[in-house]
């Protein structure tokens, strides 16, 4: 009995290291910022020019729509809550008969912004760099607290609807959908396999900004 | 027996798991813009990259045609893209236009990335006290032709069973579907081969396993099915089928089991001598909310399904039987899912004992069944004291079981995504006689037994594993 035990605890050992590996090197990246106060409120500066890819360029000329979703939480280090958070959204199109890019910037509290870009890495620019973006109002900051920032950068978002519809189409069921697989004598009839390509957004990129020490006002 | 690995595991669990960042939860927006009005009548589609997969199969689910009016936000496009890369054919889809011959005119243009379509559905091995080993596999080409034809196959051989008068098993299983549509029907159909033994208790205590004192009945077993399945609605299947099949069954010459101090019964071997047909049709409804078929977070999932095997579908085995499966998932606030199982299931009539409640499928410590054949003599472990490890296949089951699931890992490389999770539960095997059976005490009239599990569910390129110390029990003679 204990060589089969022994065994178990190894083989759960080695499977739970090599997994760990990647969970680790998934840690947000953490990125250097641009802080600016002014008019009672703090404004960052932050590239996620790295959202996008050599090929992305290309595909931005698709003549349908791409989205940049960007969210935003300043936090505390001793606290999982945010203390603000905020996002913005960015349209990218190809205009195939005026061939020039139009982006789109929505940005929380109702600000919409249009603009022409006559290149792909205009365009990318346009989206993912933050150039003095609002995220708080001072007042809500405490004077000698640190914070950081938490920021999450999505290409191509899908809702959650959607998703959950995709979800749902790779799901169909069985033909014999009876007790498990114990008594599939006929076998499972539709094996599901998900396309990793199938998740909330095209590309991902999380990461935190330095911490700084609010001044005191 | 195996607390050291589920130590082991419990240890790196909290380690292991990803965290959230406070970023993660802010909600996207409800709904995006127009596309600035852009828009373009579809002048013709070109597919490319489709070495295989026909092209009007892409079309088909793409649904856009020539003459089609598109905007550039048109979420036809995306729920397109999408469809494709649910088919399982390919490993990206990309929808893009280019310019028209006119002004306002675009041409649609295709371009998929197909991948391999062989998918591995099971790995049948395993040893017990009663079989030395058996093993086999399940594959299907969910592609077949590029037509988007599925077709399965698998096979189970084992060693000869040290019961007296068994064989060694065999079986064989052949099945095609039609093309996934979103609407419409879908056509199913299987074929399927088996020999192999079941084993019947003629001495000793229940608890015990040793397969010298069991009799074998051999059993062959050759037929098919065939079903139809349609959409009702986003989260609602329908599927009816057909079955028939032959059966041969040779029992042994000792049908009496020695119940000790000088008592007998005789043993019902739930099969009829000699040759046998049985045909039935069933009837499924699905209702599936869940977030997601292989790792769900929220979101219910409930099978019914009700079949009936009748002298009017040439059966000489009369019975109906029921099953209700749901389950419940509860996101917890830590991104960690709490899921509640539920199984009932009833039968009446004289169903061979291959169609009624085995207690290998209620209980996750015991061996599985490979397509219909039992290769252990293993009884239920009795952890609550009761008759159960006397029933193996009976007419009434119940199961209630509680499952935590701690997310670890998306998007890395052959592994897709990962779950580590724990499960406990309480199960119930019986049948009218017993329940109605005077004088004897609840365990025996209800025989209950707890069933567990703690492992990694592992969504991969190639099909969804489970790693699991009841897998890994249920496939060891311990």
């Amino acid at each position: 009995m204990w060589f089969p035990a022994r065994l178990a605890a190894l083989t759960t050992l080695a499977v739970a290291a090599t997994q760990a590996m990647p969970v680790f090197a998934q840690e947000p990246e953490e990125r250097k910022i641009g802080i600016d106060r002014r008019d009672g409120r703090l404004f960052v500066s932050l590239g996620l020019q790295d959202l996008l890819r050599a090929q992305d360029a290309q595909r931005l000329l698709s003549g349908f729509t791409s989205r940049v979703l960007v969210r935003v939480a300043v936090v505390r280090p001793d606290s999982p809550e945010p203390v603000a958070q905020t996002i913005r959204h960015t349209e990218i199109v190809y205009d195939l008969w005026d061939e020039k890019f139009r982006v789109r910037r929505f940005e929380a509290g109702g600000k919409v912004e249009t603009r022409e870009a006559s290149t792909a890495s205009e365009a990318i620019d346009l989206a993912t760099a933050l150039v003095a973006f609002p995220v708080v109002s001072l007042d809500r900051l405490e004077p000698g607290v640190a914070y950081r920032l938490n920021v999450r950068a999505d290409l191509n978002p899908i809702s959650q609807e959607l998703l959950a519809d995709v979800r749902r189409w790779l799901a169909r069921p069985s033909a014999r959908g009876r007790m498990g697989s114990g008594d599939s004598f006929f076998g499972s009839f539709v094996s599901i396999f998900v396309n990793p390509r199938i998740d909330e957004s095209e590309r991902q990129l999380r990461l935190v900004s330095q911490s700084w020490v609010e001044p005191t006002r | 027996m195996c607390f050291p690995s589920l130590l082991a595991l419990l240890v790196l669990l909290p380690s292991l798991a990803q965290a959230k960042l406070p970023a993660d939860k802010i909600e996207p927006p409800a709904a995006w813009s127009d596309g600035f009005g852009l828009r373009y009548t579809i002048e013709r589609i070109e597919v490319r990259g489709n070495r295989k997969t026909r092209t009007d199969l892409i079309l088909r689910e793409v649904a856009l045609s020539p003459g089609d009016t598109v905007t550039a936000d048109d979420t036809r496009v995306e729920r397109a893209r999408l469809r494709l890369l649910a088919l399982g054919y390919f490993l990206d889809a990309r929808l893009s236009m280019i310019k028209g011959e006119r002004r306002g005119g675009a041409v649609l243009i295709i371009e998929v990335e197909e991948r391999g379509t062989i998918i591995l559905n099971a790995i049948h091995l395993g040893t017990s006290q009663a079989t030395t080993l058996w093993g086999g596999l399940d594959v299907s080409e969910r592609n077949l032709l590029g037509r988007g034809l599925s077709l399965g196959a698998g096979f189970v051989s084992s060693t000869r069973p040290k019961v007296d008068g068994a064989e060694p098993a065999l079986a064989f299983s052949l099945r095609m579907a039609g093309p996934p549509r979103l609407h419409g029907l879908l056509l199913s159909g299987s074929a399927l081969f088996s020999r192999g033994s079941e084993f019947f208790r003629v001495r000793g205590p229940a608890a015990e396993p040793d397969p010298a004192e069991f009799v074998a009945v051999n059993v062959r077993r050759a037929g098919g099915v065939v079903g139809v399945g349609t959409v009702l609605s986003r989260t609602a299947y329908l599927w009816g089928e057909g079955r028939f099949e032959t059966v041969r069954a040779e029992l042994p010459t000792l049908r009496v089991r020695d119940l000790g101090q000088g008592e007998s019964q005789p043993i019902a071997f739930l099969v009829r001598q000699g040759s046998s047909r049985l045909g039935s049709i069933a009837l499924t409804l699905d209702l599936d909310s869940r977030s997601d078929p292989v790792l769900p977070r929220a979101g219910r999932h409930l099978v019914v399904s009700v079949e009936a095997a009748t002298p009017a579908c040439a059966s000489q085995y009369t019975f109906v039987k029921a099953t209700a499966q749901g389950s419940l998932y509860f996101p917890l606030p830590v991104g960690h899912v709490i899921g509640v199982h539920g199984l009932l299931g009833g039968l009446v009539g004289d169903a061979p004992y291959f169609d009624r409640f085995f207690v290998g499928d209620l209980n996750l410590l015991l061996p599985p069944r490979a397509f219909g054949i039992n290769f252990s003599t293993q009884p239920s472990r009795n952890f609550l004291g009761t008759g159960v490890a006397d029933h193996r296949y009976d007419k009434l089951a119940g199961r209630l079981l509680a499952e935590y699931a701690v997310p670890l890992w998306r998007r890395h490389g052959l592994f897709y995504r990962g779950d580590a999770f724990a499960a406990l539960g309480v199960f119930a095997l019986s049948n009218p006689d017993d329940l109605r059976r005077g004088g004897a005490s609840l365990g025996q009239r209800l025989p209950a037994d707890l069933t567990a599990d703690l492992g990694l569910r592992l969504d991969t390129y190639i099909g969804i594993f489970t790693l699991s110390v009841a897998n890994a029990l249920g496939r060891l003679p311990l």
